[in-house]
C-alpha cells in the first residue's frame, strides 16, 4: 500500500467518526445526563414493583429466605378466599344499593352533559360488577370463613378511613380557600396558620394529638369540661377511634387542599366575576356558576390525591392507636407491615402491597377517564 | 339611593367584614391551639406537668427540658441523622432531577419517546405500598441500618423529574444559543445557564422533598432498625410508646419541638415558593 492511500484514508475515517459524532451527538449527551436518574429509578422504584411480583408467587420467609418455595397464586387466593365461601343478595346489602346508585347518578350527569356517555358507561359497569357481583361474596352462615380475616377488616378500615376523611378534607379545605382567597397582608398571615399545621412530621403530629384528645390530661377533655361535656375516652373506644383519627388527619393535611384550591381560584378568570355583577347575579348564583365549574379540573385532581393519600394511611393509626382497640383501626398498611416483619410473610405481604397498587392504579384510572380533555 | 341608605349600606358592609374577620380570627386561634400548647408543655417543668397539663401559657417557664434533651438519650443523634438523610436526598434529588430533566427538555434523542413516559409511570407507583420488595433489595446488599438505605429510595423522584422538563421546556433558547456559538459545551450551559434559570423550580422542588423526606416515618421504621440509625422522625414515634410519659411529658414535648423546629423555620421563610411548589407540582398531574 502506498504512503498515498493512508494519507487520503486517515482523513476519511476521521470524518466518518465525526460524521456520526455530530449526528449522535444529542444522543450521547441525553444519555449521560439522564443516566445518573435512570440507574437510581429503575433499581429502587421500577424494579421494586418487578420484584413484588415475583415475591408474591413465593412462600418467602423473612428468616430463612434461600428456602422459599413458588407456590403460584397461593398468596392471592389466602389474600381474598375462604373457606366456605357462599354468595348472596342480602350480605351487605344497605351498602351496595347506595354503592349502585352510583349508576342512575352517573347516567343523570351523562343525560345533563356534565360528563360523557362513555365515562357514564364505564362507570356503570364497574359499579354493577364491584356492587351487584363481588360484594355478595361472602363466609357462608355453617362455618364458613376467610382464610385472613384480618386482611378484610383492616381493609373496611382502610374503605371507611377514605370514605370518612375524603368528603371531610376536601370539602373543608375548598371552604377555606373561598374564604381566604385574596390579596391582602390580614389574609396572608390567616393562610399561613391554617397551612402551617401541615409541615409537622407524622409523630410530631401523633405526640401532640395523641395527648391532646386525651380523657384525663388532654386540652380538648378540659375544654369540653366547661360545657359540662364528660371526658371522651376518643382512643380507646371502638366506635370514636377512627372519627378521632380523621379529625387528627383533617388538621395535618388540610392545608395542603386548600393551597391546591387557591391556585385553582386564581385560575379563573377574573372577568366573568365582573360580567356576572354586572348581570346582578347575587354571591350564591356566581358560586354556582363561575367558582364551582372554574373548579372542575382542580377538584378532581384533588379528591383523587385524597383517596390515594388516604389510602396509605399508616403513621397516625400505628403510632396512636397500633390499630387498636380491639382492631378498629388497623389499617391495611400496618397489615402489611406487621405480615411481613412481625410473621415474616414477605411473599404474602408482596401481594398484598399489589393489591394496594392496583386500587390505587383503577383510581388514578377514573381520574384520567373523568378528567376534562381539552386541547 | 338616600344618604342614609347608602351609610346604612356602607355599615353592614363594614360589619360584616368585622364579623367575618373575628370568626376568622377565631378560627385561626383554635387551630393553632395544638401547637401553641406543645411549646407551652415543652417549656413547663415536669413537676408541675404531673398535676396541670391544660396551660396554654407556660407555668414557672423553664428551659430545661430543651437542655435535658442534649444531656441524655439519642435525639442529638436522631437529630443528626435528619439532618444528613434530608440534605442529601433533597440534593440529590435536584441535581438528578435536573438532569433529567435538561435532557427531556432540551435534547432531541433516540427512545426519547419511549423514556419519557417510562419516568411518568413512576408516578403511578405508591411508594408507600413497596416498602416489602424494597426492604429485600436492601437486604441483599446488607445495606440496612446505613444512611444510603435511607437516602436512596428517596432520590430518584419522577415527579421531580417531571417539574423539571416543564419548566425548562418553558425557558427561551436564545440565551442557550449565543453560548453554544461561543463554543460553551453542554455540561457548562446545563451548569452556568440552565441551573441558574430554573431556581424558581429548584426552590420549590428542594423545599418539598427536605419535607417530606424530614417527615419520612414508614420507610425509616423498616430499614432503620438500630436505634443510632433512626431518624429523629422514627426516633420520636419510638418515644410515644415507651417514654415515661406521665412523668416526662415536658421533655418529650421538647423533642418534639426540636424535631420540627427545621421544618417551621423553613416553612416561615419559604413560604410562598413551598405553596407555588404544591401548586405546579400537582397541577402538572
Amino acid at each position: 500500500m502506498s504512503d498515498q492511500t493512508l494519507a487520503a484514508q486517515a482523513p476519511l475515517q476521521i470524518s466518518r467518526w465525526r460524521c456520526w459524532w455530530d449526528r449522535n451527538r444529542d444522543t450521547v449527551d441525553a444519555y449521560l445526563f439522564l443516566a445518573p436518574f435512570l440507574v437510581v429509578y429503575s433499581v429502587f422504584v421500577i424494579y421494586p414493583v418487578i420484584q413484588a411480583v415475583y415475591m408474591s408467587l413465593y412462600k418467602w420467609d423473612l428468616l430463612a429466605m434461600d428456602m422459599r418455595e413458588f407456590i403460584g397464586l397461593k398468596n392471592y387466593f389466602r389474600m381474598v378466599w375462604g373457606s366456605g365461601i357462599t354468595w348472596d343478595l342480602k350480605h351487605l346489602l344497605v351498602w351496595r344499593l347506595v354503592g349502585l346508585a352510583t349508576i342512575p347518578l352517573s347516567w343523570w350527569a351523562a343525560l345533563r352533559g356534565s360528563m360523557r356517555r362513555a365515562n357514564a358507561r364505564w362507570l356503570s359497569i364497574a359499579a354493577m360488577v364491584l356492587f351487584a357481583g363481588i360484594l355478595g361474596i361472602h363466609p357462608g352462615e355453617s362455618g364458613g370463613r376467610w382464610y385472613d380475616a384480618v386482611f378484610w377488616s383492616s381493609f373496611g378500615n382502610t374503605v371507611q378511613f377514605v370514605l370518612l376523611s375524603t368528603p371531610l378534607i376536601v370539602v373543608v379545605g375548598l371552604a377555606m380557600a373561598l374564604a381566604l382567597n385574596g390579596s391582602g397582608r390580614s389574609l396572608g398571615l390567616y393562610r399561613t396558620a391554617f397551612f402551617a399545621s401541615y409541615v409537622f412530621s407524622v409523630s410530631v403530629l401523633t405526640l401532640i394529638w395523641g395527648y391532646l384528645l386525651q380523657p384525663q390530661r388532654g386540652i380538648l377533655a378540659a375544654f369540653l369540661a366547661n360545657f359540662g361535656v364528660d371526658p371522651i375516652p376518643w382512643l380507646t373506644d371502638p366506635k370514636l377511634a377512627m372519627p378521632a383519627i380523621v379529625i387528627t388527619t383533617l388538621w395535618w393535611t388540610v392545608g395542603f387542599n386548600m393551597v391546591l384550591f387557591l391556585a385553582g381560584l386564581q385560575d379563573i378568570d377574573p372577568t366573568l366575576y365582573e360580567a356576572a355583577e354586572i348581570d346582578g347575579a347575587g354571591r350564591f348564583m356566581q358560586f354556582r356558576h363561575i367558582t364551582l365549574p372554574g373548579l372542575q379540573r382542580t377538584t378532581l385532581m384533588v379528591v383523587v390525591l385524597q383517596i390515594i393519600a388516604s389510602f396509605q394511611i399508616f403513621g397516625q393509626v400505628y403510632i396512636m392507636t397500633r390499630g387498636g382497640p380491639g382492631g378498629s383501626t388497623r389499617v391495611l398498611i400496618q397489615h402489611i407491615y406487621e405480615s411481613g416483619f412481625r410473621d415474616f410473610r414477605l411473599g404474602y405481604a408482596s401481594a398484598m402491597s399489589l393489591f394496594l397498587f392496583a386500587i390505587m392504579f383503577v383510581v388514578s384510572f377514573f381520574q384520567f377517564r373523568l378528567s376534562p380533555q381539552e386541547e | 339611593m338616600s344618604v342614609a341608605d347608602w351609610t346604612s349600606y356602607k355599615l353592614r358592609k363594614r360589619l360584616g367584614k368585622i364579623t367575618f374577620f373575628a370568626v376568622l380570627s377565631l378560627a385561626a386561634l383554635i387551630w393553632l391551639v395544638p401547637i401553641i400548647w406543645m411549646f407551652s408543655l415543652s417549656l413547663t417543668p415536669n413537676e408541675i406537668l404531673k398535676t396541670i397539663t391544660t396551660s396554654l401559657v407556660p407555668i414557672k417557664p423553664t428551659l430545661a427540658n430543651y437542655i435535658g434533651v442534649f444531656q441524655a438519650g439519642l435525639t442529638p443523634r436522631w437529630f443528626l441523622n435528619s439532618i444528613i438523610v434530608t440534605v442529601v436526598t433533597t440534593v440529590g434529588t435536584l441535581v438528578l432531577c435536573a438532569m433529567a430533566g435538561y435532557a427531556f427538555a432540551r435534547l432531541e434523542f433516540k427512545g426519547k419517546t419511549v423514556l419519557f413516559p417510562f419516568v411518568l409511570a413512576g408516578l403511578m407507583v405508591p411508594k408507600e405500598a413497596m416498602f416489602i420488595p424494597l426492604f429485600l433489595v436492601f437486604a441483599q446488599f446488607e445495606l440496612h441500618n446505613t444512611y444510603a438505605a435511607l437516602i436512596l429510595p428517596r432520590v430518584a423522584a419522577p415527579l421531580g423529574v417531571f417539574i423539571m422538563t416543564q419548566f425548562l421546556k418553558a425557558i427561551p433558547r436564545d440565551i442557550e444559543e449565543a453560548a453554544e456559538l461561543d463554543g460553551a459545551s453542554r455540561w457548562t450551559i446545563f451548569w452556568k445557564i440552565m441551573l441558574p434559570m430554573s431556581l424558581p423550580a429548584l426552590t420549590a422542588l428542594g423545599i418539598f422533598t427536605f419535607i417530606l423526606t424530614w417527615n419520612d416515618y414508614l420507610w425509616p421504621l423498616v430499614s432503620a432498625t438500630e436505634k443510632e440509625m433512626f431518624t429523629i422522625t422514627t426516633g420520636l414515634a419510638s418515644l410515644q410508646g415507651n417514654f415515661a410519659q406521665a412523668t416526662e411529658l415536658g421533655s418529650l414535648m421538647a423533642r418534639g419541638v426540636l424535631a420540627s423546629a427545621p421544618l417551621l423555620l423553613l416553612f416561615l421563610i419559604f413560604q410562598r415558593q413551598l405553596i407555588r411548589g404544591i401548586a405546579v407540582g400537582s397541577g402538572g398531574k
